[in-house]
């Protein structure tokens, strides 16, 4: 791919998510969009950089507002929001 | 509340597209994005739909003299949930910003999916986005008849502390002299003119600044509504 990817709201986790972003990427257009697979092979990428993600989210000022919005449209519903108004 | 709708064609395959939709960032003409996140993603078991869930923190649009007012960060965060579903053929991303919610809400969503005349070379991109403005006179007036307040009392206790000042030279000088008084009487006097008008200046800062914020908010709004 060799394009720049974002960088993380928070600066130490950046790099994992570069990682993390690569393995993604080319799994998603080597692997996904081919139909071969629907595995996330990139498990253990993964894991390091929500880890580091979810450390620098417990101390953030966007916490409150995140955890707000994720209780009013859970990502594990199944169903995007359709009933926001 | 307002719509906003948008239609693009887009001369790739909706493969290619979605594959860079995830490398959309960082790019020269959005550079308001500052960092994505991915906060969950999933592929459901029955359906293959590839679920993910980011954070987008965009530098805040809004004047520094807006946010010191009705309260808000540096930057703006934006939560979107997408949904890649291959055997359909679609891209659907919805996102809000979750930051200034309760002054502007934007709920956009946008679709992709491959053009009907040509699929397998473009690729059709839908947006929408539904704007809600919850800025009220009300709301914004509170907040500067509060901030007003503050800066008043403060004002205020700056004068009474002067004034104080004033009737304690003054009953010291009255202790030392009986002779002094017609003196001191007048001196006082000036003194607390002196007090008044600082006050009333300080009074005319506050209402000064008062009509310029609510003559900027109205600007906003204007530029808001339209």
């Amino acid at each position: 791919m060799g394009n720049i990817m974002s960088v993380s709201f928070a600066p130490e986790c950046t790099d994992a998510k570069l990682e993390y972003d690569e393995c993604f990427n080319k799994w998603y257009t080597d692997k996904f969009l081919q139909g071969k697979s629907i595995q996330n092979e990139c498990t253990e990428l993964w894991e390091n950089y929500i880890t580091c993600v979810n450390t620098a989210l417990a101390t953030h000022n966007i916490k409150p507002m995140l955890d707000k919005a994720q209780k009013e449209n859970p990502f594990k519903d199944g169903k995007i929001d359709e009933s926001k108004k | 509340m307002k719509l906003f709708e948008s239609l693009h064609i887009f001369d790739y395959s909706w493969e290619q597209v979605t594959a860079a939709n995830w490398q959309k960032y960082p790019n020269e003409l959005s550079t308001h994005v500052v960092s994505v996140d991915i906060l969950n993603r999933e592929i459901d078991p029955v359906t293959n739909v590839l679920r993910t869930e980011r954070l987008i923190a965009c530098k805040q649009p809004i004047p520094s003299w807006l946010r010191a007012l009705v309260g808000g960060d540096e930057f703006s965060y934006v939560r979107e949930i997408s949904e890649v579903d291959l055997a359909k053929k679609t891209l659907v991303m919805k996102s809000s910003n979750m930051t200034m919610s309760h002054l502007l809400l934007v709920n956009e969503t946008v679709t992709y999916t491959p053009d009907s005349e040509l699929p397998e070379g473009r690729t059709k991109f839908e947006q929408e986005a539904e704007i809600t403005a919850f800025l009220s006179w009300s709301s914004i007036c509170n907040r500067i008849e509060d901030w007003s307040v503050e800066r008043f009392g403060q004002n205020a206790t700056i004068g009474k502390k002067g004034f104080e000042l004033v009737l304690n030279t003054l009953s010291q000088k009255l202790e030392q002299s009986e002779v002094l008084v017609k003196d001191v009487g007048t001196s006082i006097l000036k003194e607390i003119d002196e007090v008044n008008d600082l006050t009333h200046e300080l009074v005319n800062d506050v209402t000064v600044k008062t009509n310029s914020v609510l003559s900027q908010v109205q600007r906003l709004k204007g530029f808001w509504r339209n």
